[in-house]
């Protein structure tokens, strides 16, 4: 079975000579073992226990990541790659102990190459920082998952956001990698060019390795020219399956639709109390269109034609751009609008994905779900990719509120699986979702855990994560 | 031979030492290092095992004709995104995918673009040990563990079998221009072409050569005429222009046949003109520039290196000097630990990409 193994078994004392050894690379100031920072680097937006390193480093170069693993690997000390800890399964937790690598000092833009629509990140600059370096270059830096993550993070998460379904997601957009290897050593994978040198295609493999294959110092994004028109417009449907059904149409027409997400009328409800949104409080799509002035017109009348034979109501439009950005903010806060229906809950957010032929059916199946369990479950998602959230509120000192919660995941998962569908869209394994692999990749889990031992044979790098060796 | 009789002979081979020569329609063979070993014919693992045109997505058996794939795909008003050469007429999706090459459509600037591995959404791959193995599968967005399906995007058969594939397909664009233009100055195209890529223009293909410059344009009718207003040139008609950039994409066009080996020199698009002897024709707004005659392989490999990119001898030409370009230790050490993790016993297309693996 792939499971976290129990933690206690594997977790180390700390050598001693390590610590020594990280002071002198990076001088004290940089080197942490204060009870608070490792407490903050030790608890992620899960649900999960914390988990604490046993010490907490800052490094500000490649060379001084790679001296750091250099040093933990001639320990065979575990070594967790930490950009702003806003995974939500678990994923660095330091549940076997751990030296965390904090790259939030690495947040400088190394360069912007605005002809060849690319830019240089060391890997702790957010995605927010990085928009606003390039804003006077009329591009942008299109994924934009619901927090303001380092753009490392997002690479080893495969992160992607609410305009997915026009720009894709990381894996379609990063281009090249700077990687510090399990044993210290330092590789550049791909290059600036579209056509990646010849071999395998590395820079894919350590998007999405959740810091489990290497540490990412470096990463090579592509940019898009800023549109010259864009619109947003809110619209209210009958229920969920005539949003997706909506949206799917549309970008099966090819209406290049630039984001669009999905809210349940508790979501709504939950982001009017938290955004003062005043929204109706219904099954809401936000989209946005991005193109030529007409073009954006054209691709909303498309939109709103189908919306209507869906039974939706006219669109409300947001043209200027505060009402954009305090629509678009709303939508990215909606986790936390959901966290404060309930104060001191946490939250359970579950990501499958499934084809999206079976969408509607998996949509109707788990509200009745949902019903029947008498929860208070917003749910939201980016249902053009066929992918969407349930927000399971829980008591996290209640241990059987949480079972269940996990049982109605557990559910959906099942659901999806059977629906050829995915366990995760978008925020990953970790630890939380590792029980889940057998029944999705079955004998193909074998082949990722020699994937693993090829590239950190002694399993120092994020151990305990994905997949279990 | 069916999927059980490939099984077989993959686990022959294995427990015999032998290698195999993974081939489809053989419409690829002139590309990579060596040909090793007995073929194992993909053909016979045929058809078109789902295509639902609401979900854009389609999933093939691999050794269907790439031929079927684009027909069937057509009837629904969809193309796979990445353009694939067939370079023959028997080229099958599985060898499209596993070569990992992709035509004039790749450095689109409009959301119609992407290179071939970024279009996979899943395959079951027939490893080196003969077991079936399934990675990825119909959905859009999956990160549940390792992105192996991409890894076997590219990787010319040397990691398994491509059994079957699930591909995300795109719709037609409604409306479509091409329009030419004369630009005497090589340095004055490259610039001109990344200033446009950097505009918001449906620009899907690209090619530039002895001044002059052909442009595609496609999307939505009125997108496509308003950046056919800002560019201006001459419009071409349909029918000639379907036919150039078929010969591009398929190097029938009179380019491709000029004497002497061709380079494929990937570059970041802005890389001024490569000082290289020889024809040279630009693609992918100036990221993609194939070279035709007789330059030196070292002088090749330096003046792309310089400019940032790496060269393959495409075609023709003396292979002794490396198609590839080499790998550093370090990411060779890698390869052969991936390599050995799908195919320990060196089955597939022993030295096809590179001597060692
Ligand atoms: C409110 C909210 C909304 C969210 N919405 C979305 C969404 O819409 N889409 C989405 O995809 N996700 C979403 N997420 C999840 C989360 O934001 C993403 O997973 C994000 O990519 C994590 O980035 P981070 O910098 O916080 O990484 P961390 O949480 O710090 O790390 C995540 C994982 O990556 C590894 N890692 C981090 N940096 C590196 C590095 N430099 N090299 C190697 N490994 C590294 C870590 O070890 C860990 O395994 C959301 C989270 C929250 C709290």
């Amino acid at each position: 079975m792939n499971q976290p193994i129990a933690a206690q078994l594997l977790r180390r004392e700390f050598p001693p000579a390590l610590l020594d050894q990280l002071v002198a690379l990076l001088g004290a100031q940089r080197v942490s073992t204060a009870a608070a920072v490792r407490e903050h680097h030790g608890h992620d937006e899960s649900h999960f226990p914390d988990a604490l390193p046993d010490a907490v480093v800052f490094p500000e170069t490649t060379e001084e990541v790679a001296a750091v693993v250099r040093a933990c690997a001639a320990h065979r000390f575990p070594v967790i790659p930490y950009g702003t800890g806003t995974s939500l399964e678990g994923h660095i937790l330091a549940i076997q102990g751990g030296v965390t690598i904090d790259l939030s000092r690495m947040d400088r833009v190394l360069a912007v190459h605005a002809d060849d629509l690319d830019a240089v990140v060391q890997a702790g600059v957010t995605r927010k920082a990085l928009n606003a370096h390039i804003k006077d270059t009329g591009l942008f830096f299109p994924i934009d998952p619901g927090a303001d993550a380092s753009i490392g993070g997002m690479s080893a998460t495969r992160a992607s956001g609410t305009a997915a379904v026009r720009y894709g997601t990381m894996k379609e957009n990063v281009l090249a990698l700077t990687v510090v290897l399990a044993d210290g050593r330092i590789i550049r994978t791909g290059r600036r060019t579209k056509k990646s040198s010849a071999g395998y295609d590395l820079t894919r493999l350590f998007v999405g390795s959740e810091g489990t294959l290497g540490v990412i110092t470096e990463i090579t994004v592509r940019l898009y020219p800023q549109p010259e028109a864009i619109s947003a417009a809110v619209c209210c449907f009958p229920n969920m399956v005539a949003a997706a059904s909506t949206v799917i149409q549309a970008i099966q027409m090819g209406v290049p639709v630039a984001r669009c997400d999905f809210l349940d009328p508790l979501c709504v409800k939950a982001i009017n109390e938290h955004s003062k949104t005043g929204l109706q409080e219904k099954p809401t799509v936000f989209f946005e269109f991005h193109g030529s002035e007409a073009g954006v017109r054209e691709q909303a009348e498309t939109v709103q034609a189908i919306a209507a034979e869906h039974g939706a109501e006219a669109f409300q439009w947001a043209t200027r751009p505060e009402e954009r950005s305090k629509l678009w903010q709303a939508r990215h806060d909606a986790y936390f609008a959901c966290l404060q229906l309930q104060p001191g809950c946490r939250i359970i957010s579950t990501d499958v994905c499934v084809p999206i032929s079976r969408l509607a059916e998996c949509l109707a199946a788990t509200e009745e779900d949902i019903r029947r369990s008498g929860r208070l479950v917003p749910v939201l998602g980016h249902i053009g990719d066929g992918n969407f959230h349930l927000c399971i509120i829980v008591d996290p000192n209640n241990a059987h509120d949480i079972e269940i919660a996990e049982q109605m995941n557990h559910r959906l998962v099942e659901r999806a699986i059977a629906m050829e569908g995915t366990c995760t869209g978008e925020h990953g394994i970790g630890c939380g979702k590792m029980a889940f692999m057998d029944a999705e990749h079955g004998d193909s889990l074998e082949v990722m855990r020699m994937v693993k031992r090829s590239l950190d044979p002694h399993n120092i790098m994020n151990p305990g994560k994905v997949v279990a060796v | 031979m069916t999927w059980a009789g490939l099984v077989d002979a993959v686990k022959s081979a294995g427990a015999h030492g032998r290698a195999l020569r993974v081939r489809g329609g053989g419409s690829k063979d002139f590309y990579g290092q060596a040909l090793e070993g007995d073929v194992l014919d993909t053909r016979a693992v045929r058809g078109i095992v789902a295509h639902e045109p609401t979900e854009l997505v389609l999933t093939a058996r691999g050794g269907t004709p790439l031929a079927e794939v684009e027909d069937v795909l057509a009837r629904a008003g969809q193309m796979l995104p990445f353009e694939p050469p067939h370079f023959g007429p028997g080229a099958t999706i599985g060898g499209a995918v596993a070569a990992g090459l992709a035509g004039p459509r790749r450095a689109a600037t409009n959301g119609y673009t992407g290179a071939i591995r970024d279009f996979v959404l899943g395959v079951t791959l027939l490893d080196g040990r003969g077991e079936v193995l399934r990675f990825g599968g119909r959905v859009m967005k999956n990160v549940a563990g390792y992105d192996v399906s991409r890894l076997i995007a590219g990787s010319m058969g040397t990691l398994g079998v491509i059994l079957e594939v699930s591909l995300k397909v795109l719709p037609r664009p409604p409306a479509a221009c091409t329009l030419r233009l004369a630009l005497p100055d090589p340095a004055r195209a490259i610039e001109q072409l990344n200033a446009w890529g950097g505009m918001p223009l449906p620009l899907t293909a690209s090619a530039y050569r002895d001044g002059d410059l052909a442009l595609r344009l496609e999307g939505a009718e009125s997108a496509v005429k308003a950046a056919c207003r800002r560019i201006g040139g001459e419009r071409v008609d349909d029918a000639a222009a379907a036919a150039f950039w078929t010969g591009m994409r398929e190097q029938t066009d009179p380019f491709f046949s000029l004497p002497g080996a061709l380079w494929r020199v990937a570059v970041p698009s802005t890389a001024v003109p490569l000082g290289l002897p020889g024809a040279q024709l630009v693609e992918w707004g100036g990221a993609l520039r194939w070279l035709k005659g007789d330059a030196d392989a070292a002088l090749v490999r330096r003046e792309a290196l310089r400019a940032g990119g790496h060269a393959t001898l495409f075609r023709g030409g003396d292979k002794a000097v490396g198609v590839f370009t080499a790998l550093d230790p370090v990411k060779a050490r890698i390869h052969a630990r991936l390599k050995a993790a799908f195919d320990p016993a060196r089955v597939f297309n022993r030295g096809r990409m590179y001597a060692e693996l």
